[in-house]
């Protein structure tokens, strides 16, 4: 460890701008002569829709565009799978759910306008529990995409013997925990600026974490070529996951490129929390054993995440709650079963360790009650089962360098040393 | 009355795409004619610093100073795909992206000095403050700036473009076997609370956090990355919860979703644990996610630590706590309770 440069404290490039406020974030850039475009929301969680009226709204002096469904050429968007629309044509799946957007003069009116959209809803029983929806006999929710099943995803991990493993415990402990929805909160609601650039392609300028997956959203929902499509990242305030799934992107896309005009665009707090993703809220039900010795020996553990309303990335956040239920713990023997369920929920996906952040409520749990069962402190407990290198995890895998989970806790061994009032 | 606590939580977390998808990140690299040097790369810096890495990563290789390179990231015109700033990713994918394309750049600098210099082997030359000149040899040795520029005039241009794929292989969907993530991250914190007995609200005093980063590359935003991560482990823990009925959010604003203000973030205290990965560009891997994982569990610890009460709910508010003390009260009784909490 020799570099000149790796290893030392440079200030980060971007430092001074965002302290003295010279940064531009995208709420912070305008065209000459932008229009503001607003969205209407559904206020139903689960509902078909019969009719959308939009002549009241296109009626008020100062609107330029109405959109519907009707006007975006390819409607869909998603992560993983397109079960997303960009307005929603028939079926309300969640609360938030876009169906009309305006472009106006001003934000008020485009505000005004769009609550003059009229919307005929047919309101339909919701699903909001994942294990009342995972169940064979609830009605689908997206049939056509996902099949019969509001179970999208399942991943079993089968290792070892279940059988031996309880024969060896000596302690077993069984717990049910849960994890709640949360949102990024990022500081910065969700702001774009879509304009037709004098080449004649369409720029998006935005706070996302991946530009290039939004140019291929909004090329293939607009019809356009990727090189026709320039989204340019603006400073973001925070992202957290938040700022995975597309937004506001396509709608100002589809405005911007329809009217030739600038389109400008931005939540407020309580479009920014209706619109974009959450974080899973997991059941997850532990029983685990121990040897008097204190060495793990089996895992069962089924953990229940709620999709929401669409898959966004639910398959990849379960089964990385799946491949994480252990902890970084040797467990022999492991039956895990992990599950993602649609309901009528606000759609839950990417958020700051993603899936990886669930399980450890349940498996640090259950090390501090095995430890208070078998006599040991919290810190032996877990020093008589960490991962090495050699270690084999509970998909099998072998980590072969870069385990520092044994240094980890001899550092914090001195923090350790007092004891709790409650004991 | 207050009582104190302590709790442990240790946390893992396999860091890229995983599961076999295929995990890429590319680069552009140019080096000018007065010997400065711009990277560019789609990996779009949300906050975490990964332009900073990325300049780091080029100057040490180029032996410049991180302020002579200009990263330009996150414009789909002028910068190539390299994948979403998630997963823990770009320290290590694209950061491996960065510094394969700048040692593709420098490896035909090397030739072309070598040549210059006389010298029989590109081995035998160095890039160092600015210099550029045969190992051991002072007298062989010019500006950067002078070399790249002569180059030019001999039609020699140091630019590349490279990738780097993360490896994974996906699990097997009857019974989740495979190499699913790699590298693996590893960390572990201890939290100190304090907990009102009366009014069942958790202060964290402290929070110190043990994480394994393979190397850091710049140490200041690697304790960054761990107070935000503690901050929001914080919140989950203790406080932030979108509340729901029949799917519709009753608490869409800051005023009822409460998130930590800068009187409910703990004294943080970092330790930096560095396990080379020999994979990772000089040795690193990623934190920005694992650093929150640990947080939520050392604080539940604790508090079970304080006052002898387990919750197993989220998050850990005033009105389960107290809820959970009474319940306690009533099992074990008055004196019971007494005895678990004040002895």
């Amino acid at each position: 460890m020799n570099e000149a440069v790796v290893g030392t404290r440079i200030e980060r490039e971007d430092g001074w701008g965002k302290v003295l406020g010279e940064t531009h974030f995208p709420a912070d850039v305008n065209r000459p002569g932008e229009l503001y475009g607003a969205v209407l929301r559904s206020p139903h969680a689960h509902a078909h829709i019969r009719s959308v009226n939009v002549r009241a709204a296109a009626a008020l002096p100062g609107v330029v565009g109405v959109f519907t469904a009707e006007n975006v050429p390819h409607n869909a968007h998603g992560v993983l799978f397109r079960d997303q629309q960009v307005l929603v044509s028939e079926c309300v799946r969640m609360v938030g759910d876009p169906i009309a957007a305006v472009a106006a003069e001003t934000e008020k009116i485009a505000r005004e306008a769009i609550a003059r959209v009229e919307v005929d809803y047919e309101i339909l029983p919701g699903l909001f529990d994942p294990e009342e929806a995972m169940k064979p006999d609830a009605p689908a929710l997206h049939p056509d995409m996902h099949g019969p099943s509001n179970v999208l995803y399942h991943l079993p991990i089968r290792r070892g013997d279940m059988q031996a493993g309880w024969t060896k415990a000596d302690v077993v402990v069984e717990k049910e925990y849960r994890t709640q929805m949360l949102d990024h909160a990022f500081l910065q609601p969700e702001a774009v600026l879509a304009y037709v650039d004098e080449r004649g392609h369409l720029v998006v300028k935005v706070a996302t974490q991946y530009a290039h997956y939004d140019r291929g959203e909004i090329a293939h929902a607009l019809g356009l070529k990727y090189s026709q499509v320039r989204v340019k990242t603006m400073a973001v305030g925070g992202a957290f996951g938040g700022r995975e799934d597309i937004s506001l992107q396509i709608i100002a896309g589809l405005m911007a490129w329809t009217l030739r005009k600038p389109i400008k665009m931005e939540n407020t707090r309580t479009e920014s929390f209706l619109s974009h993703s959450k974080r899973h809220p997991m059941r997850l039900y532990y029983k685990t054993g121990a040897t008097k010795d204190g060495k793990l020996v089996a895992l069962e553990a089924k953990i229940i995440g709620d999709a929401g309303a669409y898959s966004s990335w639910s398959p990849n956040v379960v089964r990385k709650a799946a491949i994480h239920a252990t902890g970084p713990y040797e467990i022999p023997n492991v039956q895990i079963d992990s599950y993602a369920v649609l309901t009528n929920n606000p759609y839950s996906g990417a958020m700051r360790a993603f899936g990886a952040a669930q399980p450890v409520l349940a498996y640090e749990s259950q090390m501090d009650l095995l430890a208070e069962a078998l006599g040991l402190s919290p810190l032996e407990m877990r020093l008589r089962n960490i991962f090495h290198v050699g270690s084999v995890t509970a998909t099998g895998q072998m980590l072969t360098s870069s385990v520092g989970m044994a240094k980890c806790l001899q550092a914090l061994t001195p923090y350790l040393a007092t004891k709790g009032d409650a004991s | 009355m207050k009582k104190r606590g302590i709790g442990l939580g240790c946390g893992w977390y396999g860091t890229g795409y995983g599961n076999g998808f295929p995990d890429v990140s590319s680069a552009f690299v140019e080096i000018h004619d007065d010997g400065s040097a711009t990277v560019s790369t789609g990996a779009v810096d949300v906050g975490q610093g990964s332009s900073t890495v990325f300049a780091q990563i080029a100057a040490e290789e180029l032996g410049l100073e991180p302020q002579d390179i200009t990263v330009i990231t996150g414009d789909t015109d002028t910068t190539p795909d390299s994948g979403t700033s998630a997963a823990t990713r770009h320290t290590y994918n694209t950061g491996n992206a960065v510094l394969k394309a700048v040692r593709e750049a420098k490896e035909r600098l090397l030739d072309h000095a070598a040549h210059e210099f006389s010298c029989t082997s590109a081995q035998g030359i160095e890039l160092k403050e600015g210099w550029i000149g045969v190992i051991g040899d002072p007298s062989r040795r010019q500006p950067l700036a002078d070399m790249v520029f002569q180059a030019r005039l001999h039609g020699e241009r140091f630019i590349s473009a490279e990738s780097s794929t993360a490896r994974t292989t996906p699990v097997d969907r009857e019974n989740g076997q495979g190499a699913p993530y790699w590298p693996y991250a590893f960390g572990a914190q201890v939290a100190e609370v304090e907990v009102d007995t009366e009014t069942g609200l958790v202060q964290v005093l402290r929070i110190i956090a043990a994480h394994d980063v393979g190397r850091a590359i710049n140490p200041t935003q690697v304790e960054g990355q761990i107070a935000g991560a503690v901050a929001q482990g914080v919140g989950y823990a203790l406080m932030e919860e979108v509340e729901l009925h029949e799917g519709v959010i009753k608490n869409p604003a800051f005023s009822s979703y409460l998130i930590p203000t800068a009187l409910d973030v703990p004294n943080i205290q970092t330790i930096i644990v560095e396990e080379e990965e020999i994979t990772g560009p000089y040795g690193a891997k990623g934190l920005g996610e694992p650093a929150m994982v640990p947080t939520l569990a050392a604080v539940v610890n604790a508090i079970y630590d304080a006052v002898g009460v387990r919750i197993t709910s989220l998050p850990a508010t005033p009105e389960k706590i107290l809820a959970a003390l009474v319940e306690k009260e009533r099992t074990f009784g008055e004196g019971g309770m007494r005895q678990n909490i004040d002895s």
